[in-house]
């Protein structure tokens, strides 16, 4: 079941990534293909089989899961300032890329850093779960490790929610809108990471659900945006008409 | 909002006793699986029998007194008030008219035949015919009467909609006609509903220039703000399409 839905998301995002090539090629927001090319690569690493090879090859010391992170903290970044930018969330936006979001940014990178480099890593394990099992010391440190890790892709996610939910009930096309719900369900799914350390263990495939929720629910988002202007594109005035009453 | 089939059924077989379903939909140009689907349903929509009623010579307004719903659409009603009249002139030939007047254009020589007026309902003409009877209260009597939420009513004005049911409860809740308000919504024609031919004409005429001045006044801001508002979504769209799509 899991297994499915890992693969299953990762195809998803491996698909729009290559649609988006095109239009990149182009020159049309590249940034987005950038975003869809992270998630890729993001998911791909967070699956066992692809992880224990790129992990090999950094020296089998989990650096692979730093690297996930800090991939995951840039493809939320772009996630971020795009989405703050297109559905005008100015406020947002600051809280984004303004001091306060740098300051958040830096301080979790360090700490995560830092904590990553308390661990006794070696060991190649996808999502660190022997290096955990080691000694009660790892365990601790890898749930802080992993908090660490979770809490800037939540604090985005959080900043991006109120402008999401105010377009949901907005005029704009219902594709839009239906977007805005998914990336808003994505941004509750991904807050909803913060509270992992207290589930209880024999829940863990609801992390993982969540996890595959939220990466799905953003990356469905973005491409039905993508879909909508395309849709628009091809009636071109349509929505145009009423204007010119 | 619809008609029982039952009741459809014995209407039908007093209209045209010896023609088939086939014939009915082929005459009244209705599509054979539409009419097929009311009944099944049994659900029949007000508008199947407008149109069945047009086709075999019958007075719609009369077809749908047959129905219990709209048994008092048959008896003698009251002739639209100016005020109704007037509201079913579209913004663009109210605006002609203004400048026809001789107050607009002192220099010009009055006596061309004014252009004819294009026939009910235009553009708001639902809405502009609500405001026209609305004595304050009407909204809140309509959704007393009916059981429809003033929001889902306001929402229905808005688009230029209203359900048979509520456009005759609502004349009956404003105490006119109660068939203005199907002239209104375009399930009728004018003349169906008894208004006298030229009544619209003659009502136009007799306003004063001041008076047709604040009511073209009072179209145009009203079509200023819609248009604005379409502007609005357009242009917040438009940013979403250049960041995301």
């Amino acid at each position: 079941m899991i297994e499915i839905l890992q693969w299953s998301t990762l195809a998803t995002c491996g698909l729009i990534a290559a649609a988006r090539v095109p239009s990149a090629i182009r020159g049309e927001n590249r940034s987005l293909f950038y975003i869809f090319a992270l998630m890729t690569v993001a998911i791909l690493l967070s699956i066992e089989a692809p992880y224990l090879v790129v992990d090999a090859a950094l020296g089998g010391v989990n650096l692979a899961n730093l690297l996930l992170r800090f991939i995951i903290f840039a493809a939320i970044y772009f996630v971020g300032i795009r989405v703050t930018r297109g559905f005008g969330a100015d406020h947002a936006y600051r809280l984004i890329t303004g001091k306060t979001g740098m300051a958040v940014l830096l301080v979790i990178s360090l700490v995560m850093v830092g904590v990553f480099f308390l661990i006794d890593t070696s060991g190649s394990s996808a999502g660190l779960s022997a290096v955990s099992g080691k000694s009660e010391r790892n365990f601790v440190l890898v749930e802080y490790y992993g908090a660490a890790g979770r809490a800037y892709p939540s604090y985005v996610s959080l900043v991006l929610l109120p402008a999401m939910v105010r377009a949901v009930g907005s005029r704009l096309p219902v594709l839009v809108r239906l977007a805005a719900g998914l990336l808003a369900v994505g941004g509750v799914a991904i807050a909803l990471t913060l509270l992992f350390p207290v589930v209880p263990p024999e829940w863990g495939a609801v992390e993982f659900i969540i996890n595959y929720t939220a990466v799905l629910c953003f990356v469905v988002g973005l491409a039905l945006i993508w879909a909508a202007r395309v849709r628009s594109r091809r009636r071109p005035g349509a929505p145009k008409t009423s204007t010119e009453m | 909002m619809t008609l029982p089939a039952k009741a459809f059924q014995r209407w039908l077989q007093g209209v045209a006793p010896e023609a088939s379903t086939a014939d009915v939909c082929r005459i009244s140009g209705i599509k054979r699986t539409t009419l097929a689907q009311q009944l099944v349903r049994g659900k029949v929509s007000v508008t199947t029998v407008v149109s069945i009623s047009r086709a075999y010579g019958i007075n719609p307004v009369a077809a749908l007194a047959d129905f219990e719903a709209y048994r008092q659409l048959a008896d003698p009603q009251p002739p639209p008030t100016r005020c109704e009249l007037v509201s079913q002139i579209s913004t663009a030939d109210l605006l002609e008219a203004v400048l026809a007047r001789p107050a607009m254009d002192p220099g010009s020589e009055a006596g061309d035949v004014p252009p004819a007026l294009s026939p009910a309902p235009h553009a708001t003409s639902v809405k502009n015919w609500v405001d026209a009877i609305d004595d304050g209260e009407v909204r809140h009597r309509v959704s007393a009467a009916t059981g429809i939420a003033p929001q889902n009513y306001s929402a229905q004005l808005t688009a230029n909609r209203l359900t048979a049911e509520l456009a005759v409860a609502t004349a009956r809740a404003a105490g006119v006609g109660l068939a203005d308000g199907l002239v209104a919504t375009g399930l009728v024609t004018e003349r169906e509903a008894g208004w006298a031919p030229g009544a619209r004409r003659a009502a136009l005429d007799s306003l004063s220039d001041g008076d047709l001045a604040v009511l073209a006044g009072d179209r145009l801001q009203a079509l200023g703000k819609v248009l604005r508002r379409q502007e609005q979504d357009q242009a917040q769209t438009e940013k979403i399409w250049e960041n995301l799509g």
